[in-house]
C-alpha cells in the first residue's frame, strides 16, 4: 500500500506528471504564478506552523495570552496620559483613549510583523539549509500570528466603544478592505527586509528606531487632521498614514475612509507586495549559502 | 522514464576575504572588505547525469567532492549557478534527524510540526501517527515536551518521523548511523523497504553503506563526476584518487605545507599493489611524502576507519619510539604487516604526517581498501597465533606442578 487515496488526488505524484525543474534563479515575472501553486500546495505547512508560533510564544509564560494585550495598553495608557492630562492633543470629539487606541491597534499589527519577520530568516538558519519549503511561509507565519493578536486586541478595542457608547456603523465594514491593504503592505515589506537581513545584519538592528521613528511620523497619537498642510505632502508618500487614519476614522468617525489617501496606500502596497515577492523568490534560490 | 536528471549543472561560490581571518574595524575598512573581489570556487562543475526510477544510486566521494553541494541542489536548498535539474515526483530529503524539532512541544505536537516541515500533509501525519509513535518506541512520553526526553528518544522520533514519508525519491545524507545497534537495524531496514518503491540517492563516504544499498555508485572528486557504473568498479574508482590528490584541492588553505602526502599504496607480499587483500594476508603500505624543507623529528600514521566511522587499527611510526628526519624532496615511508588482522570489510583509509603534536598533513579519507574472507576467526579481529599440544602427563609431573608460589600473587 503506497499511500492513502486522498493524498494521492493532492499531488498527482504517481503519474510522474508533477515534474519540478530547479533553475538557476531569474526575475522573470512568471514565476511568480508556479510559486504561487507551490505555497498553495504547501498551506498545510503554513497553518502547521502559524499555529506553532502561537503555542510557543507563551508557553511557560504566566500572563499566556493576555501578553498580545499588554504592549498596545500599555502604550494607551502612556499617550492617554501624556495627551489627555499632561497636554492636550485634539481627539475629533472622542476620549483620547479610545482615540489613541484605535489607531495602536493597527499600527502595534504592523510593527510586530515588521520586527519579528525582519530576524525570521536568520533565526531559523537550521531549517533553510536542512530543508527546502517555500521561505516565504517563514515570514507569513508571523503576519498570520500578528493578526491573531491583533483579533485579541479588537475584542479590547469593541469593549472600550461599548463603554464610551460609541455607535458602530456599516462603515464598519471599510475595515476589511483596510486591513486587507495593510497586512499586504505590511507582507511586502516583511518579504523585502528578511531577505536583506541574510545579508546585511543591519536590518535587524535598525528595526526598532525604525519603528518608533515611523510611528511618530504616521497619525497614531495625533490625528492627521493636525498636521499643517505644507507637511501633508509626506504622509501622502506615507502609506500606513492613509490606512491607519481611515482604520480610525471609518470606525469612530462614522465616515467613510479619506478615498485619496487610502487609494495611494492600495497602490503603492498592491505594486509592492508583487515586485517584493518576486525579489525575495530570487533570492530565495541562494539564501542557504549567505545565511 | 527518469525520475531524476542533471543537465550540465555547476555551482559557483564566491568566498569573500571577509570570511576568513578577524573582522576589520571601522567603516571603512568594513565597506571595502564586502566589496573586495571574490575568490570564485566552483564546488561543481558540469554534471550530468540521470537517474532511472526505481533506481539505488550511491553518490560517493572524498571531503570537498561536492557531494554535500550536491545534495542541496537536489533538495532544493540552494539553486544551481548553470544548468538545470529535472525532478518527477515528490522528493524527500533526510538531511539531518528532527528537522524543525521544538523543545517546547510535546512529542505529538513535534511529530505534526517535523512531519510538515518534511512535506507531508497533516491528515497524512494523522493517519501515519501510530506507526510514527511505535516504530520511535516513545508512547509513554508522546505528550512531553521534548526537552524532557533523552537525547537518544529524539533522535528516534525524529527518525521515525522521516521514516514514514512516502517520496517517489528518496535523499538520503549519512543519517543513517543513529540510535542503538537495534535502532540501526530497524532503520536499515525501512531504507530498504522504501528502496523497493522510490528512487533513492544516498551520499555518504561510507563506501560499505553504499555498497549494502545501491545497485550503481557515481563517483565525484573536485566537484567533477569521475565515474559511474556498477558498484563493483566504484571500488577501484575511489581508490584511484588518493593519487589524485597530489595536487592538493582548492579548498586548501593557501600556505604550501612544509610535507605532504602525495601517495599511498597497498602491495602484497610480492610487492604488487593490491586494493583487495584477505584477513591474514601480509601487507605493505607505501607512502609517498613530499617535503618542502628540511623538516626535523616527523611521524607518520595510517588509519583504518570501518564503515561505521570507527577506527578499526592505526599503522604508526611512533610505536618505534624513533622519528623520521625529512629532507627536502620526495621520499617513501613503507609499513610492513606479515598477518593482517582486520576483519573483512570496506576500510577508508586517513593517513598523517605529524611534529611534536601537530598534524602538518592530514589527507582525510584519502584511499580504500577491501578485506576480503580469509583467516577469519569470530570476535572483532583476527589475532596471528600459535599454538602447540602438549601432553597431560607433562604438564602434571615436573616443574609446572612446583610453579614459583610468587605467580599466584
Amino acid at each position: 500500500m503506497r499511500a492513502l487515496p486522498a493524498e494521492e488526488a493532492l499531488s498527482t505524484r504517481f503519474s510522474g506528471r508533477s515534474t519540478k525543474n530547479i533553475r538557476p534563479p531569474s526575475f522573470e515575472p512568471w514565476r511568480l504564478w508556479s510559486a504561487g501553486r507551490e505555497l498553495l500546495s504547501y498551506r498545510d505547512l503554513l497553518v502547521t506552523l502559524s499555529l506553532h508560533r502561537l503555542s510557543v510564544r507563551y508557553k511557560q509564560s504566566i500572563l499566556g495570552w493576555a501578553w498580545a494585550l499588554v504592549q498596545p495598553l500599555a502604550l494607551m495608557l502612556i499617550y492617554t496620559i501624556i495627551f489627555s492630562v499632561v497636554t492636550r492633543m485634539p481627539d475629533e470629539g472622542v476620549p483620547y483613549a479610545v482615540f489613541v487606541y484605535a489607531a495602536l491597534l493597527p499600527w502595534t499589527y504592523f510593527a510586530t510583523i515588521m520586527t519579528n519577520s525582519a530576524t525570521c530568516l536568520v533565526n531559523h538558519s537550521q531549517l533553510i539549509t536542512k530543508v527546502y519549503f517555500p521561505r516565504e511561509i517563514l515570514p507569513l507565519t508571523y503576519v498570520a500570528a500578528a493578526f491573531v493578536d491583533f483579533l485579541v486586541g479588537a475584542v479590547v478595542l469593541a469593549g472600550m466603544m461599548v463603554y464610551y457608547h460609541l455607535p458602530v456603523t456599516r462603515y464598519v465594514l471599510y475595515l476589511i478592505p483596510i486591513m486587507a491593504v495593510l497586512s499586504a503592505f505590511g507582507l511586502a515589506l516583511a518579504l523585502f527586509l528578511s531577505v536583506l537581513q541574510v545579508r546585511v545584519r543591519d536590518i535587524g538592528l535598525a528595526m526598532p528606531l525604525v519603528m518608533q521613528v515611523w510611528m511618530f511620523a504616521t497619525p497614531v497619537v495625533y490625528p492627521l487632521s493636525a498636521v499643517p498642510s505644507r507637511l501633508r505632502v509626506y504622509y501622502d508618500v506615507n502609506p500606513l498614514a492613509g490606512t491607519i487614519e481611515s482604520f480610525r476614522r471609518v470606525l469612530l468617525q462614522s465616515k467613510p475612509p479619506e478615498y485619496s489617501s487610502f487609494a495611494e496606500a492600495s497602490v503603492i502596497a498592491l505594486v509592492l507586495l508583487p515586485v517584493a515577492y518576486l525579489f525575495f523568490k530570487y533570492r530565495e534560490a541562494s539564501m542557504a549559502d549567505f545565511i | 522514464m527518469s525520475s531524476l536528471r542533471l543537465d550540465h549543472v555547476s555551482k559557483r561560490y564566491l568566498i569573500r576575504q571577509a570570511h576568513v581571518g578577524p573582522a576589520p574595524n571601522g567603516l571603512v575598512a568594513r565597506l571595502r572588505q564586502r566589496f573586495a573581489p571574490a575568490h570564485v570556487f566552483w564546488a561543481l562543475r558540469d554534471v550530468s547525469f540521470e537517474v532511472a526510477r526505481g533506481e539505488a544510486v550511491g553518490i560517493i566521494g572524498p571531503n570537498g567532492a561536492g557531494k554535500s553541494t550536491l545534495l542541496k541542489l537536489l533538495a532544493g536548498i540552494t539553486a544551481p549557478t548553470v544548468g538545470e535539474i529535472s525532478i518527477s515526483g515528490k522528493l524527500s530529503a533526510l538531511l539531518e534527524v528532527g528537522s524543525g524539532f521544538h523543545p517546547e512541544l510535546t512529542g505529538i505536537e513535534n511529530i505534526y510540526l517535523s512531519g510538515s516541515i518534511l512535506g507531508m500533509q497533516r491528515k497524512e501525519i494523522s493517519a501515519k501517527l501510530d506507526g510514527i509513535i511505535d516504530f520511535a518506541g516513545v508512547r509513554p512520553f508522546i505528550d512531553v515536551p521534548v526537552k524532557r526526553f533523552s537525547s537518544g528518544m529524539v533522535v528516534r522520533l525524529g527518525f521515525s518521523v522521516a521514516a514514514h514519508l512516502d517520496p517517489d525519491i528518496l535523499l538520503l545524507d549519512e543519517v543513517l548511523a543513529v540510535g542503538d545497534a537495534a535502532f540501526q537495524k530497524k532503520c536499515i531496514d525501512r531504507v530498504l523497504e522504501l528502496k523497493r518503491r522510490s528512487t533513492v540517492v544516498f551520499i555518504s563516504h561510507d563506501l560499505a553503506a553504499v555498497q549494502q544499498l545501491c545497485d550503481r555508485v557515481i563517483v565525484m572528486n573536485q566537484g567533477e563526476i569521475v565515474y559511474d557504473g556498477a558498484t563493483a568498479g566504484a571500488m577501484t574508482a575511489y581508490s584511484a584518487l588518493a593519487r589524485f590528490r597530489a595536487s592538493p584541492p582548492p579548498r586548501s588553505e593557501a600556505v604550501a605545507k612544509t610535507a605532504e602526502v602525495v601517495s599511498l599504496e597497498f602491495l602484497d607480499r610480492g610487492g604488487a599493489p593490491v586494493q583487495v587483500v584477505k584477513t591474514g594476508d601480509a601487507l605493505r603500505i607505501r607512502v609517498e611524502y613530499r617535503a618542502r624543507i628540511p623538516v626535523a623529528e616527523v611521524n607518520f600514521s595510517v588509519f583504518f576507519y570501518g564503515a561505521d566511522g570507527t577506527l578499526h587499527c592505526q599503522f604508526t611510526t611512533w610505536l618505534s619510539g624513533e622519528t623520521a628526519d625529512l629532507e627536502p624532496g620526495n621520499g617513501i615511508v613503507e609499513f610492513t604487516c606479515e598477518e593482517l588482522g582486520l576483519q573483512p570489510g570496506s576500510y577508508l583509509i586517513d593517513a598523517i604526517i605529524e611534529q611534536h603534536g601537530n598534524n602538518l598533513d592530514w589527507q582525510y579519507r584519502c584511499s580504500t581498501i577491501q578485506v576480503n574472507s580469509g583467516r577469519n576467526v569470530k570476535g572483532l579481529f583476527y589475532h596471528p597465533h600459535t599454538w602447540r599440544e602438549t601432553r597431560a602427563s607433562s604438564i602434571l609431573s615436573g616443574e609446572n606442578v612446583t610453579a614459583d608460589p610468587g605467580n599466584h600473587v
